[in-house]
């Protein structure tokens, strides 16, 4: 049916269309939808799939988590109990039911009702009721509390922690955590005991301990250190500690020790600090650094010591010792002082002595002089030993080592001794191993003393038998050598008992039997001192009655013979007389007396013959080791060392002059003086006083070939001295020699004349000690020009000065008047003398 | 615009003029999809302004009128279609502030092509609800259909006035004022 005709018809075709096309419409959209549900169905499904597994992973890793929290829990020191909020258990851990002594499983416990275990367990607790009130107050609360305490009745302390749980804002339940802290307590308890025991401890010390920054400003100050300076704590706190403490004196030490705490050292220091009143205190300061547990350096920390008192005993002791020190020093300057004023007179007594055999003495005065130069040279020898002692004590011995002979050292003290054994019959025995050397390096000199010193006591303590000295060599590594020295007599011995005593000082061994020996005991303490320093050791053996034995041993370098810059020693007679006939003469002189010297110099000069002049035994045969003598003129008595001393030993050591002639000077003309010379290796001697003609006729003897030089003298004019004078020692004085006579009384009238009035001025001003030097000075003038009479005079004089006696003053006085005449008496006849002189040697020596 | 308008539309016409109005009012226009409609399916809005301005012509009621006349019958058939999504809205005032913030978010989920106008509703008072409506459509006066068909459902009585925002009609503010 295509189209009709009928309108109606027509439209409900087109109705009909229209409804089919809308339903045709909606089956399309309806499919479309279908699909899309289908699709959305399928999508949905897979979502739902996806979710189920992300649900399950969710799931599973939750349970892990849960039972890791569990087990957690579960294993917790901690007593943990969980509820929820309506008090119901949740979960809880067997460390709780520990605590509590619950005799069920965790587990069993889950669900149960806290408001009622409450009830049962707070009679666990001293304070029951307290308990649970706490717990209604904590619950109400629902606020954290940490570390609240409780007790039980069986002495365990509990920590407990109340934990409100929220999820969202909301209050979902609670934890309490419960902690047995008994062991705990009781080490903090022991911690606290101890810290207390160690901080009573430093309060009782009076340590005072002071804790800086490491800007030096006061972290802590204790009580101890506050009460020190004066301070409160609070007053200290964050002030800068130095600067409030340190003295200003002692900022540089304090400086240094900041230096080396910034270095992480410790140290102790002493300053003085400041109190708060301001007063001053010494201290002394142990500071450390502080590190932190990283090992920083945070500050450091300071303990002080109050010592005050200690510095104030410290400078009193120091005043103390000072006084006690200048006291010490006083003395012995005191007594070297004394020993030294000792000696000088004593000199003077020694030299007189000696000068007196030059005075013809007779027979019994030589007795007495001998007896005098005895005891004034054992005085001589203790005051030396005094000294000796003090510069030992004092340090102040040098070793000098230096080339010598040793054996000729040893040879020359047999001899001395021999010669001073003598009248004792007794026999002086040498032995020396003949491996050892004459020459070698070490201390000649303190040798010398020691074995003087050893001999000397052997024959002070030995009446017969034998004196001996050994010499052996013990040991030799290439140069060096040591050699042990015996010195042994047969003498009276010392008994066991005393025999560790004698090298002691100031011990003498006192026995009445031994009354006689005197000393001052120093001497074997002064032998083993200075072997000592010699790094030697000593030994005695001594047997009573019988003898002793004194052992030591010295080490020595061994060396040649020096070289000495001189012409060599002629070994045969022909050839000493040409090489004297070819070169220049020279005599060595010895002699004390000083006009004596003169004398013989005045001789010399005119007979134009070289020489020298030794002042003692001492000096001559030092000279005699540097240089050669044709002839060596020894005078006997002589301070230092005599000339029979001097002789042995140029004769018994290694010199160019062994073997030098050798002419005594004898002030007598005994004949054991003269056999003691010759055996002391002299070879002839002359009688003081001489003439220039004895002298001469001596020097001939001896040395022929001079003869020529001195010949044509012979026949020289004289001069004769005027009676008023002391012509005898005038002649003696000058001889031929007018020249030299002429010169001295010119001196004597120019210069020495005006000084005489200076004996009136210090006479008059009481000024001894000027007055004793004039006199000295003087006294030996007055001989020169003849007027011998004034020497005793001015001897008074010196003698007056010295004594101070009551009558010395008057005597003095007498003395100067009677000087002064006799000066204002002879002032002319001395003018017309020299006037005389003057005019024979224009005549006859122009 | 949905089918359910054009059908309901349609459904409307015949009640009250018979299918001939209908059938002349399809026929004088020039419609893509030849008057044939399905409530689920989707058609242009100017398929709805021919047919309204054909009906205008026959009957001489103007298109505004019409739509205010269809607005009032629309009411009933979206709410018997929609009951049990909207029984919690106990009253007009809680409906029609739901429109843009409930209803429109709920439609948009099942048709998601739809084009809905927008309101922007604002409580003066408890008696006084103020309504802008916006659309480039400018069916405004389907809107007042509408508010005036909800009135009747709540058995409520309400002076609802308009004046234009936008002298075409695409934003209209309405101020209702609910009647004791």
């Amino acid at each position: 049916m295509d189209s009709t005709d009928d309108p109606i018809v027509a439209m409900w075709q087109r109705r009909w269309q229209r409804e089919r096309n809308a339903r045709k419409q909606a089956e399309v959209i309806l499919e479309e939808k279908a699909l899309e549900l289908f699709e959305a169905s399928k999508l949905l499904k897979k979502n739902n799939e996806n979710l189920e597994q992300i649900v399950d992973a969710r799931t599973k890793a939750f349970e892990k988590s849960q039972r890791r929290l569990e087990a957690f829990i579960r294993n917790l020191q901690y007593g943990i109990m969980l509820e929820n909020e309506n008090r119901k258990l949740v979960l809880t851990n067997m460390a709780f039911c520990d605590i509590f002594s619950i005799p069920l499983t965790p587990e069993d416990l889950i669900g149960i009702d806290c408001v009622a275990a409450l009830e049962d367990v707070k009679y666990l607790f001293t304070e029951a009721d307290e308990f649970v009130e706490r717990v209604g107050d904590l619950l109400a609360k629902r606020e954290l509390v940490l570390g609240d305490e409780l007790s039980t009745i069986d002495g365990r302390i509990l920590e407990r922690n109340y934990v409100p749980i929220f999820f969202d804002d909301n209050y979902i339940g609670h934890c309490w955590q419960y902690r047995d802290v008994t062991q705990i307590k009781l080490a903090q308890e022991q911690i606290k005991l101890s810290e207390e025991k160690y901080r009573g401890v430093i309060e009782n010390m009076e340590l005072g301990i002071l804790e800086v920054d490491n800007d030096g400003n006061t972290v802590r100050a204790h009580k101890r250190f506050c009460e020190m300076v004066g301070y409160t704590e609070a007053e200290v706190l964050g002030k800068h500690a130095a600067s409030l403490f340190i003295a200003p004196v002692s900022k540089t030490v304090f400086d240094q020790q900041v230096e080396i705490r910034n270095k992480g050292g410790a140290s102790t220091y002493e300053v003085q600090m400041l109190r708060k009143d301001g007063s001053l205190m010494w201290a002394v300061i142990s500071g450390a650094p502080i590190f932190n547990t990283k090992k920083e350096i945070v500050g450091s920390m300071g303990i002080h010591l109050d010592i005050s008192e200690r510095k104030k005993l410290e400078s009193e002791l120091k005043q103390a010792k000072i006084i006690a020190e200048n006291a010490q020093r006083a003395e012995k300057d005191f007594l070297a002082n004394m020993s030294h004023e000792i000696r000088t007179p004593l000199n003077a007594i020694i030299g007189m002595a000696h000068l007196l055999y030059d005075t013809r003495p007779n027979k019994q005065q030589i007795e007495y002089l001998d007896i005098l130069k005895n005891a004034s040279s054992i005085l001589h020898r203790l005051i030396s030993d005094i000294l000796d002692i003090a510069k030992i004590e004092a340090g102040r011995v040098e070793i000098q080592n230096k080339p010598f002979d040793l054996i000729g050292l040893v040879r020359t003290l047999q001899k001395t001794f021999q010669m001073r054994a003598k009248e004792k019959n007794l026999e002086i025995e040498c032995m020396v191993d003949a491996r050892i050397e004459n020459w070698v390096e070490g201390d000649e000199l303190l040798l010398n003393q020691i074995l003087l010193n050893l001999l000397g006591n052997s024959l002070k303590f030995t009446e017969k038998g034998h004196i001996g000295i050994s010499l052996r060599l013990l040991k030799r590594e290439n140069k060096q050598i040591t050699i042990e020295f015996k010195v042994y007599d047969s003498g009276i011995g010392i008994s066991p008992e005393k025999l560790p005593l004698i090298f002691q000082k100031f011990k003498q061994l006192d026995n009445n039997k031994q009354q006689k020996y005197r000393g001052t005991g120093l001497g074997l303490a002064i032998v083993k001192e200075l072997i000592e320093l010699q790094n030697g050791t000593i030994k005695a053996e001594s047997d009573l009655n019988n003898g002793t034995t004194i052992t030591f041993q010295l080490n020595y370098t061994d060396c040649g013979k020096p070289e000495i810059n001189h012409l060599p020693a002629p070994t045969h007679i022909s050839e000493i007389q040409t090489a004297q006939s070819l070169r220049q003469l020279k005599v060595l002189v010895v002699e004390d007396n000083e006009m004596n010297q003169q004398y013989i110099k005045g001789l010399f000069q005119k007979w134009n013959i070289a020489f020298n002049i030794a002042e003692n035994g001492s000096e001559a045969l030092k000279k005699a080791q540097e240089q050669n003598f044709d002839l060596l003129l020894m005078d006997l008595e002589m301070p230092i060392m005599d000339g029979y001393n001097a002789a042995i030993a140029i004769r018994n050591t290694e010199n160019i002059n062994t073997n030098t002639p050798i002419v005594a000077l004898t002030a007598s003309a005994l004949l054991d003086q003269k056999h003691k010379a010759l055996e002391a290796g002299m070879n002839g001697f002359l009688t003081k006083p001489f003439s220039p003609q004895q002298l001469k006729e001596l020097l001939i003897k001896h040395l022929p070939v001079i003869a020529d030089n001195i010949q044509e003298e012979y026949n020289s004019p004289t001069f004769e001295f005027s009676e008023q004078l002391d012509t005898n020692s005038l002649n003696i004085f000058y001889d031929t020699d007018i020249e030299h006579a002429c010169e001295m009384f010119e001196t004597f009238l120019e210069s020495v004349l005006p000084e005489f009035t200076d004996l009136y001025t210090y006479a008059e001003t009481k000024n001894y000690e000027k007055l004793y030097k004039i006199a000295h000075k003087l006294k030996p003038t007055v001989a020169m020009v003849g007027l011998t009479w004034i020497e005793p005079m001015l001897f008074t004089i010196e003698q007056a000065c010295r004594d101070k006696k009551t009558d010395s003053e008057q005597t003095i006085k007498q003395n100067i008047q009677n000087i002064n005449q006799e000066i204002n008496t002879f002032q002319p006849i001395l003018q017309k003398e020299y006037k005389r002189l003057k005019k024979f040697c224009k005549k006859y020596k122009p | 615009m949905k089918g359910l308008v054009f059908s309901e539309f349609l459904e409307l016409v015949e009640q009250m003029y018979g299918y001939e109005m209908v059938d002349k009012i399809i026929e004088n226009a020039h419609l893509p999809s030849s008057g044939s409609y399905t409530s689920v399916g989707t058609y242009s809005h100017l398929e709805m302004f021919e047919l309204l301005t054909n009906l205008s012509k026959e009957v001489s009621i103007s298109v505004d009128d019409l739509l205010r006349l269809y607005g009032n019958w629309f009411f009933d058939v979206l709410m018997n279609g929609h009951k049990r999504h909207l029984n919690n809205l106990t009253n007009s005032f809680d409906l029609l502030y739901a429109i843009e913030d409930h209803i429109h978010v709920e439609v948009k989920k099942l048709y998601p092509e739809a084009e809905l106008p927008s309101f922007e509703t604002t409580i003066i008072n408890p008696t006084h609800l103020k309504m802008i409506y916006s659309s480039e459509r400018k069916m405004w006066a389907l809107a007042w259909g509408l508010m005036e068909g909800c009135f009747k459902h709540y058995k409520e009585k309400a002076a609802i006035t308009y004046h234009f925002l936008v002298s075409d009609g695409s934003k209209v503010q309405f101020d209702i004022h609910l009647l004791a």
